[in-house]
């Protein structure tokens, strides 16, 4: 198993090599043959991976413990779900997921290209290749998954326990890396516009789509590993602003600027230079996020830790960085267009706040998760960033962006008539200024979060009344204005997330209390009573529930809580899991964190959260939007006439809004 | 009258929900707390300000881990014998050092941390204000997007036709 | 013409260099393991405590002073506690007599658990059991084992994460006891 494994990997990493080097020259000597091989070398390569990926699945299955990673990472009392898991679970393995990902998204552009073949295809197949190159090289190199030992234990170590506590591992890193390795094509794409040098600028419009696509898995990524954080890690919250939260972050929030300015580009023909330096700079940040979270440099939840990899991810991104930024420098003048704007309170302004604000959360956020790093190496002080700088810092951005996000869309392109803007504003600015009353008479004492509120009110009534106006239109206008819409849909989410964020971080509250069996503690207006330990044992772990019932004011029962915590043989302290009455305006948690007099009491944390669903239907909500705006359009039948290119630059004048 | 009254008011509208926005906050941001703070709230802010030893990057207040909970007690039992929220980290900063502190000191080389964000924002609101600027004072007549395409007064027309009938789609 | 070339050589250089010093500053990160961070009570007085012995009366560090102590953080619970207890051992019985005490804190643990191991490890010198932590809080415990090294007045010289070697201690100690007795 290990050597067909083994084997395949080699072989993959040739391919991939000829692919880099075939596509490359084909471009260059523009011989359209060899390109075509390096096309369908995608494809093998692809397959490759499925069989590499499929061996070390069998060989976690099948218990073949021969194999170091499954000796590290499985064991014969593993559920077989969480023994397909552990393909993710732990550095190596998860390489293999990437390498296959990072496949997937090489053929998938070999499959789109197979008729059109734009001057940069050849030039982004070579920069794909190029990067699977790397990634290939890191899994025949110092991150052997298959690497074998000598003296194959009876029996594995199984997967980390906490990692196998909860289904939402299942789908949190795959979602992830989509996201992630996605950003691989539109900088190939990007790479292949300066390579291909000027008139080609069609790159755009061919990556917008796919940045789109890549959008949405990396929101929902996102989406997935808060969700985790808050149900399983049992802490009541679900950003720690841990560093390697904080670097998938920053891709998501560069990506979504970009979707943004490329309507400059499409529309008005400015920011050419700024689109590719977005793209160079998302995916940077990914190779960037790749070293620190694999490369031991920063203590995290997330850290892998394998020291011998950590010099290969920094070669990568040196590589990235020099070839990005010096290629873009060194095409610097065939860039630069002619721009103009008619008014300064248009959309393409505020389009320009949109990219600056967000430019300047990635720097803040990007300095402030460095910073550790960059004091110990100057003065060899250690200093901790954590939640409360990032909170304070990001605040202003959010909420300065909530406002763009609540007035831009109101904005016609080019320039304005006042009269009617301040008349488009005038429900949701009044809707606003009402929720601030409300929520400063409810009692709220943080000026910011007020102000969130009224904000977030604000994107949403702006936002939802130009969708309403749209179906009062009819379908066809929907139709044909299918992004603005979609794009107006993600902005209804964000104003959900907001509220939910604004909610859960400024008016939750927390208490904790031992309680002996019987005993019982007032929470919130609840009756909260610890019923007595339960113990249960199952064959990889022992779980202990200490189930609390609720009582509320009115004497009603209320249900159960559960917060258990789970013994391990590997893991010397207990793994807790949280215990969850999900409401649609606030959530009550419990978790227990230490028992006494073998159950006789217990140590419990009980949470009231309000806006944690808001929050999760909001992001929902933003990643539909973002499908619906990257759904394929139907080919039509004129398409390629003069026609047809009439109706589709008519599409995009008015249909981008 | 009512004509020029109906115009006028939404822009009223606008403004007075604008200002009575302003209002608001500033009310909220001078009126602080309703409630005065409790000693377990005390234990709590002084506990959110600490970084768990044990943990990755869960403060005191957050983390359920058992020395978070130790710790959680050692500063109630500091808050109940008067001892400041200053004096109360320094005796963990002396055991720990500053690292155990969820953000940076203030004082020295890491104090530079609470310069950035302002920095970044100053930097961002100067080149977006350039930028503006230089494009909005160039003059109007260049082409259209990159394609310089010359048309036939008919094709003009069938561009016109098609514009207008996509534009009365489009609402507002 | 030339000044455009000019122009972009410059720019080129700039973002080489500027991409070279993140690449350094990066790379500084790697050679250091990020979870054991430096303590600052090395060179400082080792802070006090009274706790109560697993058998036995109350026990207050600064009732040794004029002697080496070695503090040693541990559990029952703790797999690496048991790799180095042959070392602390070993070192108990060379320098007990020499004005060397090895006191053991007993760290988030029961007292049973605490009592069987100490009597299956064959410990015999003084063993406190911290119920609170907070000693281990003082001394700044972010795991265990954690030994802590105090010379004769009474300040910490060396703190070791992970189990003792059982030589270097006593290169240590020895180097404490002589640097005394001048």
């Amino acid at each position: 198993m290990g050597q067909l494994g083994t084997y395949a990997l080699l072989f993959g990493l040739v391919l991939s090599g000829y692919g880099m080097v075939a596509a490359a020259v084909g471009a260059k000597t523009d011989r359209p043959a060899l390109v075509e091989s390096a096309r369908r070398a995608a494809f093998g390569l692809v397959v490759v991976m499925v069989v590499v990926s499929g061996t070390m699945l069998v060989a976690l299955l099948s218990n073949d413990f021969a194999l170091r990673y499954v000796a590290d990472n499985s064991s014969r009392s593993t559920p077989t779900f969480f023994k397909a898991l552990s393909l993710w679970a732990a550095d190596d393995g998860s390489l293999l997921l990437w390498n296959l990902i990072l496949a997937g998204y090489l053929a998938a552009v070999a499959l789109r290209f197979r008729r059109e073949r734009p001057p940069t295809f050849p030039y982004a197949l070579s920069v794909l290749f190029a990067v699977q190159v790397f990634y290939l090289i890191l899994v025949n190199g110092p991150a052997k998954p298959f690497a074998s030992l000598a003296n194959p234990p009876a029996d594995g170590r199984g997967p980390a326990p906490l990692l196998q506590n909860h289904p939402l591992m299942a789908v949190h890193p795959p979602f992830l890396y989509l996201g992630f390795i996605g950003f691989a094509v539109p900088f190939a794409f990007g790479i292949a516009s300066l390579l291909a040098g000027p008139g080609s600028d069609q790159w755009v419009s061919l990556i917008r789509r796919w940045t789109l696509v890549v959008w949405c898995f990396l929101t929902v990524g996102l989406l997935l590993g808060a969700l985790w954080s808050y149900s399983v890690l049992g802490w009541g919250g679900y950003w720690a602003w841990d560093p390697v939260e904080n670097v998938a972050l920053l891709p998501w929030l560069l990506s979504t600027a970009f979707l943004h300015s490329v309507m400059l580009q499409e529309r008005r023909g400015m920011a050419r230079l700024w689109n590719i330096a977005l793209v160079i700079g998302a995916f940077s940040l990914m190779t960037f996020g790749t070293f620190l979270t694999r490369g031991n440099v920063l203590s995290s939840v997330h850290a892998f830790a394998q020291t011998s990899v950590g010099p290969v991810y920094l070669t990568f991104l040196a590589l990235v960085l020099l070839g990005g930024f010096g290629l873009l420098v060194w095409r610097l003048p065939t860039l630069r267009t002619p721009s103009h704007l008619d008014s300064a309170v248009s959309r393409e302004a505020a389009f320009v706040g949109n990219n600056m604000l967000l430019l300047a959360a990635t720097a803040i956020i990007l300095l402030g998760t460095a910073f550790p790093l960059v004091v110990e190496a100057v003065s060899g002080q250690q200093v901790t960033v954590g939640g409360p700088y990032f909170r304070s810092a990001i605040t202003p951005v959010f909420l300065l962006l909530l406002l763009l996000a609540g007035t831009a869309p109101l904005l016609p392109w080019r320039s304005t008539n006042r009269s009617r803007a301040l008349r488009r504003l005038r429900w949701p600015a009044s809707a606003a200024a009402l929720v601030m009353i409300a929520t400063a008479f409810a009692g709220v004492h943080q000026a910011t979060a007020v102000a969130a509120f009224g904000l977030a009110t604000l994107v949403f009534v702006a936002n939802g009344q130009e969708i309403v106006k749209g179906f009062t239109i009819g379908r066809r206008a929907l139709r044909k204005g299918r992004r603005r819409y979609a794009g107006l849909v993600v902005h209804v989410g964000l104003a959900l997330v907001a509220a939910g964020v604004t909610a859960s971080s400024n008016l939750a509250q927390q208490t904790e209390v031992t309680l002996k069996t019987g005993q019982s503690t007032v929470f919130a207006g609840q009756v909260l009573r610890y019923e007595g330990l339960q113990t249960e044992q199952q064959p990889q772990r022992i779980v202990l529930t200490a189930p609390v019932s609720v009582t509320n004011a009115h004497g009603g029962a209320a249900g159960t809580l559960d917060p258990r915590m789970s013994l391990y043989p590997a893991a010397s302290e207990p793994i807790g899991s949280p215990s969850i009455h999900r409401g649609i305006v606030t959530d009550l948690y419990a978790s227990v964190i230490a028992l006494q007099d073998n159950g006789g009491s217990a140590t419990f944390r009980f949470y009231r959260n309000p806006g944690v669903n808001w929050l999760w239907l909001g992001g929902l909500v933003m990643a539909l939007g973002g499908v619906a705006a990257a759904w394929p359009v139907r080919r039509r039948a004129d398409d390629d006439t003069a026609a047809g290119a009439v109706r589709k630059r008519a599409v995009v004048e008015v249909g981008a809004g | 009258m009512t004509g020029r009254l109906r115009a006028a008011s939404p822009g009223l509208l606008v403004i007075l929900a604008l200002v009575s926005c302003v209002v608001t906050l500033i009310i909220v941001g001078t009126r602080g707390r309703t409630a005065p703070v409790g000693e377990a709230e005390r234990v709590q802010q002084i506990a959110a300000g600490l970084h768990c030893p044990v943990c990755k990057d869960l403060s005191v207040a957050d983390s359920p881990a058992p020395l978070a909970q130790q710790m959680r007690q050692e500063i109630a039992e500091k808050v109940h014998a008067g001892e400041s929220a200053d004096q109360i980290r320094a005796g963990f900063v002396a055991a720990y050092g500053e690292s155990v502190l969820m953000t940076p000191p203030k004082h020295g080389l890491a104090g530079a941390a609470y310069h950035l964000p302002l920095i970044v924002m100053v930097l961002g609101l100067l080149v977006s204000f350039l930028l503006l600027r230089r494009w909005l004072h160039k003059p109007q007549s260049e082409p259209l997007a990159g394609d310089s395409v010359s048309l036939s007064a008919s094709q003009r027309r069938a561009v016109d036709v098609a514009i207008a009938r996509l534009r009365e789609e489009e609402p507002g | 013409m030339r000044r455009i070339g000019l122009r972009r050589i410059v720019l080129l250089a700039t973002v080489v260099a500027a991409v070279l010093a993140v690449v350094i500053l990066l790379a500084t990160g790697l050679g250091r393991d990020p979870s054991a961070p430096a303590s600052p009570l090395v060179g400082r007085a080792a802070p006090g405590f009274t706790l109560a012995q697993l058998d036995g009366p109350q026990f207050t560090l600064s009732t040794l002073r004029g002697q080496v102590v070695v503090i040693n953080f541990w559990a029952s619970w703790c797999a690496e506690c048991h790799t180095e207890q042959s070392a602390l051992n070993g070192t108990w019985q060379q320098f007990r007599d020499s004005g060397v005490v090895v006191v053991g804190v007993n760290f988030q643990d029961t007292s049973t658990d605490a009592r069987d191991y100490v009597r299956t490890a064959g410990v015999s010198y003084p063993v406190v059991e911290d119920s609170d932590s907070r000693a281990a809080l003082a001394y700044g415990v972010r795991g265990i084992p954690e030994t802590f090294i105090v010379d004769r007045s009474g300040r910490i010289v060396d703190r070791v994460i992970g189990p003792v070697d059982a030589a270097k201690l006593a290169g240590q100690i020895n180097s404490l006891l002589s640097a005394g007795s001048r």
